[in-house]
């Protein structure tokens, strides 16, 4: 019997298949490596938020993610810097009347739109129309205001009342070309404007963004930045780590060791402009009395929840805006004492055998929420946690259906009008508290021009908010963010909207 | 045969007449709207009534459903309230990449699958049977999400040999598909097994080892086909489990598909994408088990459809 040299059909199939995948391997593994080619000035930004749009007027357009990829798109008229102050963008300079209702603002010269066209005064008129038009979420802090332009590099927008928080809502105001249509998807598609960079590619989970040679400021020295979309935490900081992305925020307490321990990372943590806020319902019978509020304040260990919670990440809040917002004025921390809140319920004829009902919308608030449960349990106050959906958390919020709310409050504007003064008069009805003495120091706070009386005004509205537990703020929070260290130029910044004109890649 | 196949069809029409009504009342009856959302909480009333009336959500429920039936007809499901741009494109533009990763995952599972269930039920209760079952209820059990982050950790964190997340390369679709494919891989494998192992039993097998064939010749010339009927029909069935695990799956790789744009337009209150979406969804599940119960019907000669005989 002779034994044949060639290989059984089967075994031959077998080591082809493994040849095949061995190849393959070959070939993914190349692909990784060549995932993010910083050398040749590319950078990949892990998106934490959906941008299913850059129309900044659209109903989208005020989103976290839309924003971040419009600031590099489209320039305004004046931005916030990380430290709260204000910057001139397409603006040189802002002054208001002596009423603070009619605002002049004189724009920078010489400006061009990524298609070479010089920016004027025409255009930011437009656009502002176009934005309060479309009615998106932003243009609701421009009610009846109008813009006109009284030469080629100058405007004015006249405010309905007094407003002297103008400039700092005007950051989240951006200037196209006139002519935009309201739904102009073919201009979104192939967008012109005035900012760093411009848009080379927009997909679902992707957009690619090319320096803009014409930007003002100088074109970015990189040679695109790509937002790739990765609503997963695990993903982005997986990604963070091979190199596949170069940066990444909003990492949590539990992985920030861990990110930190690696050598090609550089991590920060900075304040963020929001607070956690966890109002209570004045209008609920239960709630109507400020001692009630105040004393189930004093019943939550918030020291303790935050410490075991967020060691790094939070802090303990001594006000309803955060450090850097125009208005923050510190308060005493309410002292965690069981013993005299239970004492002071009872005093105020508190009925234990109420069910009140707390809600929240994000999963990542869940146990942060537990603890203040498990907590006013122990004095004998009855919570239902209720977490809801966006869209139902939304519609209650609005209805007044809820005992207390809990929201992470951020303020993009840093500018205690948008959060203290937009939320707290008795005609906003957000929280079902009502207090005249605080409605005319909001609305001489939102109608003075001077920036120290403002201050004081939103101080003294802050110690009345805080006294008579409107709410509880137990936390002022931050965020974490970690980048390669091949980059150079990365600024985290308080609103989660890193600008990406100054970053470069190291050789 | 064609007659058939048209009956069917019809039949769909009133499946999908079904699917589109019920996805309708679905989404309307869920709490919350897209109002709320697109304005957000600082709208105020008179906002609120605007956009209500500028998206039509003013009119009677009837009369909105007749209007949503009369252009859904013609594929028509209006503009979606968050993109602006029709909702039918915005579905069919993510159409791809999910018909991409559900074929991978296909591919693998029934591959491996069948493999694995000839490999166990052509020897009932040996080593080799204990071990493949056992793996299977493992497989069948671990979370799909789990699944999906053990990968990334293993194969791109660990070994740096796949990309994590993303798309755009075949490199990319690996993890994803492979992930997706294990619950289903599972499933073809203990019913391909339970299969192969009933008809080891049968008379006729006895008969064709009776005739000297080899145990491989008898496994894969005999007993294969007759095994493959359950499995073609889980395969036409599982589209629908495989379209929910997609959704989890392309949200762990950043995978740019339909799963995700359903579960985020479900979130935003999206009515009109969620309306194309399910229609769409619902006619291409249809189209499959119409296809299963084709190829079921050439795999074995006894079984005819309906009408055929």
């Amino acid at each position: 019997m002779t034994r044949s040299l060639a290989l059984p059909a089967t075994r031959r199939t077998a080591l082809a298949m493994l040849a095949a995948a061995t190849m393959a391997l070959t070939a993914c593994s190349a692909a990784t490596s060549g995932g993010t080619d910083s050398s040749n000035g590319e950078v990949v930004v892990a998106g934490t938020y959906p941008i299913d749009s850059i129309d900044p007027d659209g109903p989208q357009g005020g989103g976290t993610g839309p924003q971040m990829a419009e600031q590099q798109i489209f320039s305004r008229l004046v931005r916030t810097k990380p430290d709260g102050s204000l910057e001139g963008d397409l603006a040189t300079s802002w002054k208001p009347d002596s009423t603070a209702t009619q605002w002049t603002l004189t724009l920078r010269q010489g400006v061009k739109f990524s298609d070479g066209k010089t920016l004027t005064s025409a255009d930011v008129v437009d656009s502002f129309k176009r934005f309060i038009d479309l009615k998106g979420t932003n243009a609701a802090n421009f009610p009846g205001y109008t813009m006109t332009a009284t030469s080629d590099n100058e405007v004015v927008l006249k405010a309905s009342k007094p407003d002297a928080a103008v400039p700092r809502k005007l950051a989240v105001f951006f200037v196209l070309p006139a002519g935009v249509a309201p739904n102009d998807t073919a201009f979104f598609e192939h967008p012109v404007g005035t900012g760093p960079f411009k848009l080379e590619k927009f997909s679902p989970n992707e957009i690619a963004l090319v320096p803009n040679p014409n930007y003002y400021g100088g074109a970015p020295k990189v040679k695109r930045v790509t937002i790739r979309k990765m609503p997963e935490l695990a993903s982005r900081l997986t990604a963070l780590r091979t190199g596949e992305v170069d940066v990444a925020w909003g990492i949590p307490d539990d992985q920030l060791s861990q990110v930190e321990s690696d050598s090609n990372l550089t991590v920060k943590t900075i304040q963020s402009s929001a607070v956690f806020t966890m109002w209570f319902n004045s209008s609920t019978p239960a709630l109507r009395n400020a001692q009630v509020r105040r004393a189930l304040w004093e019943a939550v260990d918030f020291p303790t929840i935050i410490k075991q919670l967020y060691p790094q990440t939070g802090s303990l809040s001594d006000s309803v805006v955060s450090p850097q917002t125009l208005g923050y004025v510190a308060q005493q921390p309410v002292k965690y004492d069981p013993a005299a809140a239970k004492a002071a319920l009872t005093a105020a004829g508190f009925d234990f055998n109420t069910k009140l009902r707390l809600q929240f919308a994000n999963a990542e608030f869940r146990q942060f929420n537990q603890a203040v449960v498990s907590d006013l349990e122990k004095i004998g106050v009855h919570v239902d946690l209720l977490e809801k959906e966006q869209a139902v958390f939304t519609k209650d919020l609005l209805a007044l259906n809820w005992d207390i709310n809990f929201q992470q409050l951020s303020n993009p504007m840093l500018d205690a009008a948008n959060t203290i003064g937009r939320l707290y008069p008795c005609a906003a009805k957000r929280n079902g508290y009502c207090n005249p003495q605080l409605d005319k120091l909001l609305s001489e706070a939102g109608a003075s021009s001077d920036e120290q009386e403002r201050v004081k005004l939103y101080g003294e509205a802050t110690q009345i908010i805080w006294q008579d537990a409107v709410g509880m703020f137990p936390m002022a929070v931050k965020y974490a963010y970690a980048w390669n260290k091949r980059l150079a130029g990365f600024s985290p910044d308080p609103n989660g909207l890193p600008d990406f004109s100054h970053l470069q890649v190291r050789s | 045969m064609i007659r058939v196949v048209v009956k069917r069809l019809l039949i769909g029409v009133l499946v999908m007449w079904g699917a589109a009504s019920l996805i309708f009342v679905i989404v309307r009856v869920a709490p919350g709207d897209p109002v709320s959302i697109l304005l957000g909480p600082d709208a105020g009333q008179d906002q609120i009534d605007q956009l209500t009336a500028s998206l039509g959500l003013d009119r009677p429920m009837f009369a909105q459903y007749l209007s949503y039936l009369g252009h859904a007809v013609r594929f028509d499901f209006g503009d979606s309230y968050l993109f602006g741009r029709p909702a039918m494109a915005e579905v069919l533009e993510r159409l791809p990449a999910t018909a991409e990763l559900m074929l991978a995952s296909t591919l693998i599972a029934v591959v491996v699958g069948l493999a694995l269930g000839l490999l166990a039920g052509g020897r009932p209760g040996t080593a080799v049977d204990r071990v493949v079952s056992a793996s299977t209820i493992a497989l069948q059990s671990f979370p799909t999400f789990w699944v999906g982050i053990m990968l990334i950790l293993i194969f791109a964190l660990a070994l740096r040999l796949l990309p994590s997340a993303g798309s755009g390369t075949p490199a990319h679709l690996v993890l994803p598909a492979v992930t997706l494919a294990l619950p289903f891989t599972a499933i073809v494998a203990r019913l391909t097994r339970t299969s192969v192992a009933d008809t080891m039993r049968e008379p006729y097998i006895q008969t064709a080892r009776s005739k000297g064939l080899t145990e491989r010749q008898v496994l894969l010339g005999h007993a294969l086909r007759n095994s493959l009927i359950p499995v073609v029909t889980i395969v036409g069935l599982h589209m629908g489990g495989l379209m929910g695990g997609a959704v989890i799956v392309e949200n762990v790789f950043a995978w740019p598909g339909l799963g995700s744009l359903v579960v985020d337009s479900v979130s935003n209150r999206d009515y009109q994408v969620v309306q194309a979406a399910t229609f769409l969804i619902a006619g291409i599940v249809m189209l499959f088990n119409l296809v299963a119960d084709l190829v079921y019907s050439q795999l074995d000669p006894r079984i005819r459809l309906e009408g055929t005989s």
